[in-house]
């Protein structure tokens, strides 16, 4: 498999000077975004929320946010043609993520709908709609999931990506991983232990010493009879954390493996961690042992983070 | 420390062991029972538009607070939980997506009032009981809130709807807020519980989105789940939580993140048992669908 480098050098420079048109700030959203859309209508102040005030909006989420590099939020609710007294209410949000990657990076984490056509990549099902588009993460959420709150969240979506900015670039680390049998809608990354085991659980404690300095991309690839296996690359700051972690993990989840770092689980599948500088490969769900060192070795090594 | 649950504990089926839930002993007879945690459902609780049916819901917590305290009247089973001339807060979690029911809310009221609390010293609130002056004067505290999933803890329960009596929320997020438990601790809490409710009439298994919920995994259980003991439970509903997503989503996707702070609360904090061989677990009414 070869790697599928493609982070143009001008998005690279694009995502440097991002900036909301006309250098906006997140509070101009009140006046730029339609305070009517349709038949739904913004009756509430706008608010806005940083690190320190998330917890006061959302329980269940914060941490997610505040383990990447969110700086705000911009909300807005409006009330549907009942007025909201039938329980139709819309939520947008508008989290300013500081950079492209780190909006990607929320994104790219809880993907589950299909494709709505809506900034650079996006989801909607369920009356809720999720894209990326510059250095923004933007989700719309309807009390309902009703046809009607449906295609009023898409609306919402298209009224406001337009005031953005230009597109950025996914993280470079993604441009990393072998390309082969890719899904590449199923690409995650991330930073932190909260976000791989809400991703894909491996264990109770951060037996992968994950935090804000390292980098991490969970990859499927297509295996063998509809399965997927999965490949999971960890960047950290310099060698020897690499090499900590990947005792770790041997430790505490692949105590039979030998130094190969290769072993058999329950379900039959393979699993295999390897380090290759400051970069630890780990792949999950292999169907044999060929195709993890195939794909492991796919991986280039990479000696410390880009940023 | 706890011991390190692995994705490996769910292939094997051994998750629920490291938990706490000791399952591999199960069929010893002898184990002590510390606490009692009673199930009950009904099937007529919720309407085909999940409205709630107040008369059925009072039945049930009713009947559900007799049998936990082997009484045969809800107003002398309530008056084992309180006495006259206190003040009482009804600790509720108004989260928008998925508030405790005003109906079961009502259903508390009611109940204390027959048992002789003043209406004027019975305290209802969430956000603000550590300012509230029927919660700082409160001797005794009712803890109820609905069942759900949470992105960071694993399970949002009855130990996780105290965190509103800290002084800083942000305190108990570490390490998958592993130390909730503590918050029975606090002085405004402390030894005042006398009544701890899972709402699960329409409990949540899994999230999606910035506020972690979607209606697509949000079911119509019609149970309460009620016991004096928060991690009893709290470890009988996560069982609940387990067995949905084992249906919907998979073995592999049986746990949200490990709510470790169930086990913790129990093993740590000693607040009450997570393990299950001690909690009497009791089911009533309509048994479809159980899971448990």
């Amino acid at each position: 498999m070869k790697a599928a480098r493609a982070v143009p050098l001008i998005a690279v420079l694009a995502a440097a000077l991002c900036v909301f048109p006309a250098g906006e700030s997140m509070d101009d959203f009140g006046r730029l975004i339609p305070k009517t859309i349709g038949a739904w209508e913004a009756r509430e102040a706008d608010r806005v929320y940083d690190r320190t005030t998330l917890y006061d909006y959302m329980d269940g989420g914060a941490e997610v946010f505040l383990a990447f590099d969110f700086r705000e939020v911009w909300t807005r609710r409006y009330a549907g043609p009942d007025g909201g007294t039938e329980g139709r209410e819309l939520t947008l949000d508008i989290y300013d993520m500081g950079s492209p990657a780190e909006a990607f990076g929320i994104f790219s984490c809880d993907r589950e709908d299909p494709e709505a056509g809506i900034g650079q990549e996006s989801e909607a099902d369920f009356g809720l709609l999720r894209f990326w588009q510059g250095r923004c993460f933007v989700t719309v959420t309807a009390a309902e999931d009703d046809e009607t709150s449906q295609r009023a969240v898409l609306d919402v979506g298209r009224a406001v990506v337009g005031l953005l900015g230009p597109p950025g670039p996914k993280p470079d680390l993604i441009g990393y991983l072998p390309a082969g049998s890719l899904r590449a809608d199923r690409t995650s990354f991330f930073h932190s232990n909260v976000n791989l085991n809400n991703r894909y659980f491996v264990a109770s404690e951060n037996i992968l010493g994950l935090d804000r300095s390292t980098d991490c991309v969970f990859a499927e690839y297509d295996a063998a009879a509809g399965e997927a296996g999965c490949l999971l690359v960890v960047r950290y700051p310099d060698a020897a954390k690499a090499e900590a972690a990947r005792r770790s993990f041997l430790a505490a989840y692949l105590p039979e493996a030998g130094a190969d770092g290769l072993a058999r689980t329950e379900n039959k599948k393979w699993v295999l961690a390897l380090r290759k500088e400051a970069v630890l490969v780990v792949v999950f769900e292999a169907p044999d042992p060929d195709w993890a060192r195939t794909l492991a070795s796919s991986v280039p090594s990479l000696k410390s983070p880009s940023r | 420390m706890t011991p390190i649950i692995t994705r490996r504990d769910f292939l094997t089926g051994t998750t629920a062991v490291v938990l706490g839930a000791h399952l591999a002993r199960a069929q010893e007879p002898a184990a002590a029972k510390t606490a009692r945690v009673v199930l009950i459902r009904h099937a007529g609780v919720l309407d085909e538009n999940s409205a709630i049916n107040p008369d059925i819901l009072q039945g049930m917590l009713d009947e559900a607070v007799m049998k936990l305290l082997d009484e045969s009247d809800p107003v002398a089973a309530f008056g084992r939980l309180v006495k006259p001339g206190e003040t009482v807060g009804i600790k509720t979690n108004v989260w928008s997506y998925l508030p405790t029911p005003k109906e079961l809310e009502a259903a508390i009221k009611r109940r204390l009032v027959d048992a002789g609390i003043a209406e004027d010293r019975i305290g209802l609130d969430d956000h603000t009981v550590r300012t509230n002056p029927l919660f700082i004067n409160a001797t005794s505290l009712i803890n109820v809130r609905p069942l759900r999933t949470h992105y960071l803890s694993g399970m949002s329960g009855t130990l996780k709807n105290y965190i509103m009596f800290a002084e800083s929320q942000p305190d108990y997020h570490p390490d998958s807020c592993a130390d909730l438990g503590a918050l029975f601790k606090l002085p405004i809490v402390q030894g005042k519980t006398r009544l701890n409710i899972l709402c699960a009439l329409t409990p949540q298994f899994h999230g999606r989105g910035p506020h972690h919920f979607s209606r697509r995994y949000v079911w119509a259980y019609k149970g309460l789940i009620v016991g004096r003991d928060p991690v009893a439970v709290d470890t009988i509903g996560l069982r609940l939580i387990m067995a949905k997503r084992r249906e919907v989503l998979g073995k592999a996707q049986e746990l949200p993140p490990v709510p470790k702070h169930i086990q913790l609360a129990d093993t740590r904090h000693g607040i009450g048992t997570s393990d299950i061989n001690a909690i009497e677990f009791i089911k009533l009414g309509w048994g479809e669908d159980i899971l448990i």
